[in-house]
C-alpha cells in the first residue's frame, strides 16, 4: 500500500487526515452525547406532561374535574414563576435560543456558555412540562450546540472546528427529535453554518447518524404525520398547493410578528420582568378551559388537523388564532422554548382549513386532504425558521412519500422567497438583527461588523499640539518618516489632522512661522471606540490617508492604519475562504 | 431421581389435599371453548392431583358481580379468570387478595419465576397465565376476490359488504374506530383522551350499519358460522376453536389486534384461599400453561412455556403458528393501555351506552355524560 503524500495536492499528508478523522470521531461523539441529552430532554417534557395533567392522556384518567381546572390555571402559572425565576441567572435576562447559536457560529465567536444554556435546557423543560404553548425543538437545537460548544472547549480546538462541532450537536438534536438525519445535516447547514463544506460535512453527518440510531432505540413515538399511500394529487391541485404556500408566508410574518409584538409590549408592562411568565401561564390555563388544544406542544392537535372532518371549518380557524396567540403570549411574555412546533400545529392547521374550504367550493377528495395540510405545514415552518430545505426533508424522511414531497416543495417554492421579502430570512435573523447583528448580507459583512476597530488601534503615530509652527511641524513628521499627523492639545483633545503635503502647501503661501491650525483639515471622518471595521471599510471609500483617528467623545485614543484594516479584512476573509472551501 | 422426587411430592400433595377438602375449589371463567381447554390442561389433573374437585362458573367479565358479593359478605368463587385489566380496577378497589411474590413456581430449568413471566405479568392481586387477542375475524366466502388485510376495512362496507358483530363495550371498539382514520398505534391512547378523539372514534362507529352486539365470548364464532355476519370481533381462541373443531369456513385478520393478559385472581372474600393459591400455582407451572396453549391458541405468559408448546393433541396443528405473540401475527397488535382503561373505564362505558342508545353525549373528558 502507498501511503506516501501526492505532493501536487495540498495539505494531505498523514496528519491532516488523522486530525480531520479525529474531528469525524469528535462530531459523532457529541452527536451521541446530545442525541442522549435529548431524548433524556423529550422523555423528560413527556413524564413533566404526564405528571402535572397537560397530557390529554393523564387529564383524561383525572377523575375531579374541579381538581383539573384548578391544576389547569395553576400549573402553567407556577410553571411560569419558575421559569421567571430561573432566567434572572442568566446574564441576559432572557432564555437563549437557537438565534444565539447562529450568532456564535456567523461571527465566529463559537463559544457557547455553559451555564446559560443549562438554564435555558432547565427552563425550556419545566416550560414545556408545564404546558405552555411553546416548541421543543429550539430549545434542542441550543441544547445540541451547546454541547458541541463544550465539546470544542474541551478537545482545545480552534474557531473553525468550534463552528463544526456545534453545528454536530444541532445535526444530532434534529436528527434525534424528528427521527430525521438528513433533515439533521442539512439544519445544520441551511440554518447554522449557512455555507457548505466538505470539512464540515463528514463530522455532521456523523453525528447525525448517531443520532437517529439513538432515537429509534430510545425514543417510541410515532411519525409526525401518517399517509396512506394510494392517494395522488390531482394536477390542478398543485396550483392550490403553490397558493396556500403564499398565504402560508404572510401567517408566517404574523407569527413571528405577533411574538416578537408581545415582547415589546411585555417590555411595557408594570411588572417584573420575572413575574412575566407566570402572568402569561395564568391567561393560558384560564384559555385552555375551554380550547384543551392550545396547551403544551399540540401534538394530538397535529395530528387531529391532518384529519379531514376531525375538525369543523370555523373550529380551525379559532384554534388556529388561539393557537397563535397563546404561542406569541408564552414566548413573548418570556417562558423559554422554541418556535417550530407551534409552527407546525398553526401551519397544518391553515393547511387542513384551506383543504376544508377547497373541497367545500370545489369538492376536493377527500383523500388529498392530508396534502393541504402538510402544503400548510411547511409553507408556515419553513420561513419562520429560515430552512426550507430542512421542512422539506422532514416531509421527505417521516413520509417517505414522495407525491407528499413534491407538494410541500410547491407550497414552499413560494412561501420561502415571500415570506423573506416582506419579513426576513427568519425569526432568528429577525430577533439577532433586533440585538445589532446583521446576517442578511451574508457573514463576511456580520464578520466585518462584529469586530470593533479598537483590536487595531495604535499611538505609533505622529501627535503635535495645535499651537505649534508650521516649520516645527513639518520638521517633526519628516524625523518621524510619516506624512500625517493629529492635533491633540494639552487635555488631550482631538483637533483634526494634518498631512505634509498641505502643510508644505501652507508654508510656500503664508511663511514659516505661521501657526498650523490654518491647515488642519478637520472633514476627514473620525472613529470612536465602538466603530466596527465595517464602519471604518466605509470610511475609507471617501478618505485617502494614512489613517483614521480614533476619538472618545472628543479625546483622541489613538489612530486605526488604512494598511492595518485592509490586513484584516483580508485575515478574515481567508479565514472564512478557509472554513467554507477546505476539504480536509 | 428428579422424577421420583416429584412423584413423592405428588403423592405428599394428594394425601394433604384429600384430608383437608371436602367442599370443591369453586372456579369463575368464561365458559366455551375456553372452558373446555382449561378443564383438560388444569381443572382434570389439578383434581387428579389433589383430589380437589373443581367446580366451575361462568361469566363474561366485568365487576359488578364480584362488587355485589364482597359488598353481600358472600363470596361464592375461589379463584377468577380476569382480564389484568379488571384485576387492576378490582385490585385497586380492594375486592381481591394480594398475592405473595413467590406464588409461581420457578422454570423447569429453576429460572426463577420473576425472571420467567413475559414483563407485567406479576401483578400485585393477579398473575398473568396467559396473552390472548380480541381480533377481527370474516368469512372466508364473503368477500370473493378480496380479502381484509387492515383494520380499515372493518369500517369499509362498500369494498366489503354485509352486517358485522362487534362486542358491546367501548374498549377495542374505540381503538379500531380511531385506527381507521390512519393514526399510528402509539398516539392511539393520547389521541383517544381528546373529546375530539372520542367523538371521532364514535362517528367512525356510527358509519356502520347492521351491527349485532355480542356480550358472551362464544356469540361472534357463532354469528360468523351461521352467516348473520360477515365480520365479528371476538377472542382469537374462539375463532381459532370454529376453524379447528368446527371447520367453519372463518379467518382472522391479525391486523390491530389487541392483546390483553388474562390473569388468575383471589377474591377478598374467597372462602378457600389457601386452596386458591395452591391451584394457582399449579396452574400456572410451564408444564401446564403450554398443555393449556396446545388447546386454545393464547400465548403462554412464561418463556419457559412458550418453548415447550407443540402440536394441537386433535388436529396436530402446530398451535405456535396460531398465537397471537407469534411474530408473524403480532406485527400490527395493539397493546392495550390497561392504566387507562383502569381509570376510564366507567365513564367510557357511559358515553357508548349513551351512544348506543342513540342520545348521544356531550363528551368533557373529565365529566360523566352529560346529555347534549
Amino acid at each position: 500500500m502507498n501511503m506516501t503524500p501526492d505532493s501536487t495536492l495540498p495539505g494531505r499528508g498523514p496528519l491532516p487526515v488523522l486530525r480531520f478523522l479525529g474531528l469525524v470521531l469528535l462530531g459523532a461523539a457529541i452527536g451521541g452525547v446530545a442525541a442522549l441529552f435529548a431524548t433524556g430532554f423529550v422523555r423528560g417534557v413527556l413524564w413533566l406532561n404526564e405528571l402535572l395533567l397537560i397530557s390529554p392522556r393523564s387529564r383524561m384518567m383525572f377523575d375531579h374535574s374541579g381538581a383539573l381546572i384548578a391544576a389547569t390555571v395553576a400549573v402553567p402559572a407556577l410553571g411560569g414563576l419558575i421559569v421567571g425565576h430561573l432566567h434572572r441567572h442568566i446574564p441576559e435576562r432572557r432564555p437563549h435560543t437557537p438565534a444565539d447559536a447562529i450568532a456564535a457560529v456567523q461571527t465566529r465567536r463559537g463559544r457557547l456558555p455553559a451555564r446559560a444554556g443549562g438554564i435555558t435546557a432547565l427552563s425550556a423543560l419545566i416550560s414545556l412540562g408545564a404546558g405552555a404553548s411553546v416548541g421543543q425543538y429550539g430549545p434542542l437545537v441550543h441544547l445540541g450546540a451547546t454541547l458541541g460548544s463544550l465539546g470544542a472547549r474541551l478537545m482545545r480546538l480552534g474557531r473553525s472546528d468550534d463552528n463544526i462541532t456545534i453545528a454536530c450537536g444541532v445535526a444530532a438534536a434534529i436528527a434525534t427529535a424528528f427521527n430525521a438525519p438528513l433533515a439533521g445535516i442539512i439544519f445544520a447547514h441551511e440554518v447554522v453554518l449557512r455555507h457548505y463544506a466538505l470539512r464540515a460535512f463528514a463530522p455532521i453527518a456523523a453525528a447525525a447518524i448517531v443520532g437517529h440510531v439513538i432515537a429509534t432505540q430510545a425514543l417510541d413515538q410515532g411519525a409526525l404525520f401518517h399517509v396512506a399511500d394510494t392517494a395522488v394529487p390531482q394536477a390542478w391541485e398543485f396550483a392550490l398547493f403553490v397558493a396556500i404556500g403564499g398565504f402560508g408566508a404572510l401567517l408566517a410574518g404574523a407569527y413571528i410578528h405577533a411574538i416578537l409584538g408581545v415582547g415589546r409590549l411585555a417590555g411595557r408592562l408594570p411588572l417584573r420582568p420575572e413575574l412575566r411568565p407566570a402572568l402569561a401561564g395564568a391567561m393560558l390555563g384560564t384559555l385552555a378551559l375551554w380550547v384543551p388544544d392550545i396547551l403544551g406542544m399540540g401534538q394530538e392537535t397535529l395530528r387531529f388537523a391532518t384529519i379531514a372532518g376531525a375538525f369543523g371549518g370555523g373550529e380551525l380557524l379559532l384554534v388556529l388564532i388561539l393557537k397563535l396567540a397563546a404561542t406569541a403570549l408564552c414566548l413573548g411574555m418570556g417562558f423559554s422554548g422554541g418556535v417550530l412546533s407551534p409552527a407546525l400545529v398553526i401551519g397544518t392547521l391553515f393547511g387542513a382549513l384551506c383543504g376544508t374550504l377547497v373541497a367545500s367550493i370545489g369538492g376536493a377528495p377527500q383523500e388529498t386532504f392530508i396534502f393541504y395540510a402538510v402544503c400548510g405545514m411547511v409553507a408556515v415552518t419553513a420561513p419562520v425558521i429560515g430552512a426550507p430545505l430542512t421542512t422539506l426533508l422532514i416531509v421527505f424522511e417521516l413520509t417517505g412519500n414522495y407525491a407528499l414531497t413534491t407538494a410541500a416543495l410547491a407550497s414552499v417554492t413560494l412561501a420561502s422567497p415571500i415570506a423573506a421579502q416582506l419579513f426576513g430570512r427568519s425569526l432568528f435573523d429577525i430577533q439577532l438583527h433586533g440585538r445589532g447583528l446583521d446576517l442578511s448580507s451574508g457573514r463576511g459583512r456580520a464578520l466585518l461588523m462584529d469586530t470593533p476597530v479598537i483590536d487595531y488601534l495604535t499611538q505609533s503615530c505622529v501627535t503635535l499640539s495645535p499651537g505649534i509652527s508650521l516649520d516645527d511641524a513639518i520638521t517633526t513628521l519628516a524625523r518621524e518618516r510619516h506624512s500625517e499627523a493629529y492635533l491633540v492639545d494639552e487635555q488631550g483633545r482631538y483637533h483634526g489632522c494634518v498631512t505634509l503635503a498641505e502643510l508644505e502647501a501652507a508654508r510656500q503661501e503664508a511663511g514659516a512661522r505661521r501657526r498650523i491650525r490654518a491647515c488642519v483639515d478637520t472633514k476627514r471622518p473620525t472613529l470612536c471606540p465602538g466603530s466596527t471595521l465595517w464602519e471604518a471599510m466605509a470610511l475609507l471609500e471617501e478618505v485617502t490617508g494614512e489613517a483614521l483617528a480614533v476619538v472618545d467623545e472628543g479625546v483622541f485614543r489613538g489612530v486605526v492604519y488604512e494598511g492595518h484594516i485592509a490586513h484584516a479584512y483580508l485575515n478574515q476573509s481567508d479565514a472564512l475562504r478557509r472554513e467554507e472551501h477546505g476539504h480536509g | 431421581m428428579a422424577s421420583r422426587l416429584i412423584v413423592a411430592l405428588l403423592l405428599g400433595l394428594t394425601a394433604w389435599g384429600t384430608a383437608a377438602i371436602a367442599a370443591p375449589l369453586r372456579v369463575l371463567s368464561w365458559g366455551g371453548a375456553y372452558e373446555l381447554a382449561q378443564r383438560e390442561a388444569l381443572f382434570a389433573p389439578f383434581t387428579e392431583q389433589t383430589g380437589l374437585e373443581v367446580e366451575i362458573h361462568q361469566y363474561d367479565g366485568g365487576l359488578e358481580e364480584l362488587r355485589r358479593a364482597e359488598a353481600a359478605g358472600e363470596t361464592p368463587w375461589d379463584v377468577i379468570d380476569m382480564t389484568r385489566s379488571q384485576a387492576m380496577a378490582a385490585c385497586r378497589e380492594g375486592l381481591l387478595q394480594p398475592l405473595p411474590r413467590d406464588l409461581p413456581a420457578p422454570a423447569p430449568d429453576g429460572t426463577p419465576a420473576e425472571r420467567d413471566f413475559l414483563p407485567g405479568a406479576m401483578g400485585e392481586c393477579a398473575l398473568t397465565h396467559s396473552i390472548f387477542a380480541t381480533v377481527v375475524a370474516y368469512r372466508r366466502d364473503a368477500f370473493p376476490g378480496r380479502r381484509p388485510t387492515r383494520i380499515a376495512d372493518l369500517f369499509d362496507q362498500q369494498r366489503f359488504p354485509g352486517p358485522r358483530a362487534l362486542q358491546r363495550t367501548p374498549a377495542v371498539n374505540l381503538e379500531w374506530a380511531l385506527l381507521s382514520y390512519g393514526v399510528p398505534r402509539e398516539e392511539l391512547y393520547r389521541l383517544l383522551s381528546t373529546p375530539r378523539g372520542l367523538r371521532l372514534a364514535l362517528e367512525r362507529l356510527d358509519t356502520l350499519e347492521e351491527t349485532r352486539w355480542w356480550e358472551a365470548g362464544d356469540e361472534a364464532p357463532r354469528l360468523l358460522a351461521e352467516g348473520e355476519v360477515v365480520m365479528a370481533s371476538g377472542y382469537n381462541g374462539r375463532f381459532f376453536d370454529a376453524v379447528v373443531n368446527r371447520g367453519e369456513p372463518i379467518e382472522i385478520l391479525w391486523d390491530a389486534q389487541v392483546q390483553e393478559h388474562e390473569a388468575w385472581a383471589i377474591p377478598r372474600g374467597a372462602p378457600r384461599p389457601d386452596a386458591a393459591r395452591d391451584f394457582i400455582r399449579f396452574a400456572t407451572t410451564a408444564e401446564r400453561l403450554a398443555e393449556l396453549a396446545r388447546r386454545i391458541p393464547y400465548g403462554p405468559a412464561r418463556r419457559s412455556a412458550i418453548l415447550q408448546v407443540t402440536t394441537h393433541p386433535d388436529s396436530d396443528l402446530d398451535m405456535r403458528l396460531h398465537m397471537p405473540t407469534h411474530p408473524l401475527n403480532d406485527a400490527g397488535a395493539i397493546v392495550k393501555d390497561e392504566d387507562w382503561y383502569a381509570s376510564t373505564r366507567a365513564r367510557l362505558d357511559d358515553y357508548f351506552e349513551a351512544w348506543l342508545a342513540g342520545r348521544g353525549c356531550h363528551i368533557t373528558v373529565n365529566e360523566p355524560c352529560s346529555p347534549p
